[in-house]
């Protein structure tokens, strides 16, 4: 069980290529005149989210590599490290991706590290960098023991999701509108992937895929981007600032302040760790399931439309 | 990839990249510019609360408004976009160029609103008037 795996920092590589796409999608952006936006202090701070991502990866990567590496001592599977591994073991592991992604989502413990992601009110490609620096306190490591049980090395994993990560990369855009139906129909694009930034009520909650959108026609999570509902990026409720110690860690420090109010019990504590984000016990917050309806009460019209079944 | 290759690619390529856009012109703050654009930008956020009165500041930098609901709030630019917040429970603070305001929000750094003296009673009369 202990074969000598080792795979490429992937993340790490590409980022010659993310900075190069970045001024490409600059490039195109003034020169076409559409296709995005960008701002000066907006960019600085996902870029400097990304940085800081790498480096909490540097510095807290043991924890999960610690913990796949015990769960490998413990499986007697073993499935290699040929082709037709990697490939299956790709594909698990977006399907993993996608359940991380959902619970990201819809638990506030995991939102409160993925909030980042969302909290730039701009869509280009320095917004894939904005990455969390929290990620290891979400334990959805634990939704990788799955994979390393079945018998794929933890380097293998480890390598499939910066694969996945890198691929996620260049879905961030608007300078690419729709892409050939078939693509569209089987992989992530940037139309799929514009909806799921987006924070008009018919897209909350929506394509949480990573590389394959078939995740979210199977458990009932896809809409696809409207052209008469364009989409407006960015949370909710958006936050004020640009300070990346801010962005890091807002809805963390909101979290523990709700949950350790006085006056709650403790299932009330528990609710604003584990409930969707915008849960109170007293209904003074709107979770999105909340947003939708209240969307519908005002706009009746649109009841059964696109991501309001 | 080594680190000794990563970090100087990394702080080098944030540092040009912040750069470059500056240098293009994509540092320019938003101004907000009339009621009716301060309207939108906070019922973009809250939907049910419209605002009753809008208080915009000469530099087109924020607003304060009185809301449906009684609540006050604040719509102000924040690079080229808009953030939209009660204040609720905010303090408020006079300072020699308007009036300093600080929320009980951890994303939120105090908030030094730049207004005239005349505006400054304005926003103190309206924060007053329930």
């Amino acid at each position: 069980m202990n074969t000598p795996l080792t795979y490429p920092d992937v993340t790490s590589l590409a980022v010659p290529v993310f900075i190069a796409a970045i001024l490409l999608e600059l490039g195109w952006i003034l020169f076409k005149k559409r296709g995005g936006r960008y701002e000066t202090r907006d960019a600085l701070t996902s870029l400097m989210m990304g940085a800081g991502n790498v480096a909490t990866g540097l510095l807290l990567g043991f924890v999960t590599y610690g913990f796949l590496m015990w769960l490998w001592q413990l499986t007697p599977l073993d499935l290699g490290s040929s082709l037709a591994a990697v490939v299956l073991c790709f594909v698990l592991d977006d399907l993993r991706y996608y359940w991380v992604h959902r619970l990201g989502h819809r638990v506030r413990w995991v939102w409160a590290s993925h909030i980042n992601h969302h909290s730039s009110q701009h869509y280009n490609l320095t917004t894939a960098l904005r990455q969390t620096w929290t990620g290891t306190f979400t334990l959805m490591m634990l939704l990788r023991a799955p994979l390393i049980l079945l018998g794929f090395h933890p380097a293998l994993v480890l390598f499939c999701g910066g694969l996945n990560l890198i691929y996620q990369f260049w879905i961030h855009t608007e300078t690419i509108q729709r892409l050939p139906r078939w693509f569209e129909a089987v992989m992530n694009t940037p139309s799929h992937h514009r909806v799921h930034h987006g924070r008009n009520p018919r897209y909350l909650d929506a394509n949480y895929a990573g590389v394959f959108i078939v995740w979210d026609k199977l458990f009932g999570t896809f809409v696809p981007e409207m052209d008469s509902d364009k989409p407006d990026y960015g949370l909710v409720h958006n936050i004020a600032t640009f300070n990346p110690l801010r962005v890091a860690f807002h809805e963390w420090v909101s979290l523990f302040k709700d949950a350790l109010q006085p006056g709650l019990t403790w299932r009330e504590r528990l609710l604003y760790c584990l409930a969707p984000p915008g849960y109170s016990h007293d209904g003074s917050r709107d979770t999105s399931d909340a947003i939708k309806q209240k969307y519908l009460a005002r706009h009746p019209d649109q009841k059964g439309t696109t991501g309001f079944r | 990839m080594p680190l000794e290759i990563l970090l100087p690619l990394v702080v080098l390529g944030i540092a040009g990249l912040g750069l470059a856009l500056h240098l293009l012109g994509f540092s320019t703050p938003l101004r907000l510019t009339c009621e009716a654009h301060v309207r939108a930008a906070w019922l973009r956020e809250h939907p049910e609360d419209a605002p009753q009165t809008i208080l915009l500041t000469q530099d087109g930098r924020a607003a304060l408004l009185r809301l449906a609901s009684g609540h006050l709030g604040l719509l102000r630019a924040l690079g080229a976009d808009t953030v939209a917040q009660y204040l609720g429970r905010a303090t408020w603070q006079i300072t020699a160029n308007g009036i300093k305001l600080t929320l009980p929000d951890f994303a939120t750094q105090p908030l030094n609103i730049r207004l005239t003296e005349a505006e400054r009673q304005d926003w103190l009369a309206l924060k007053d008037h329930l």
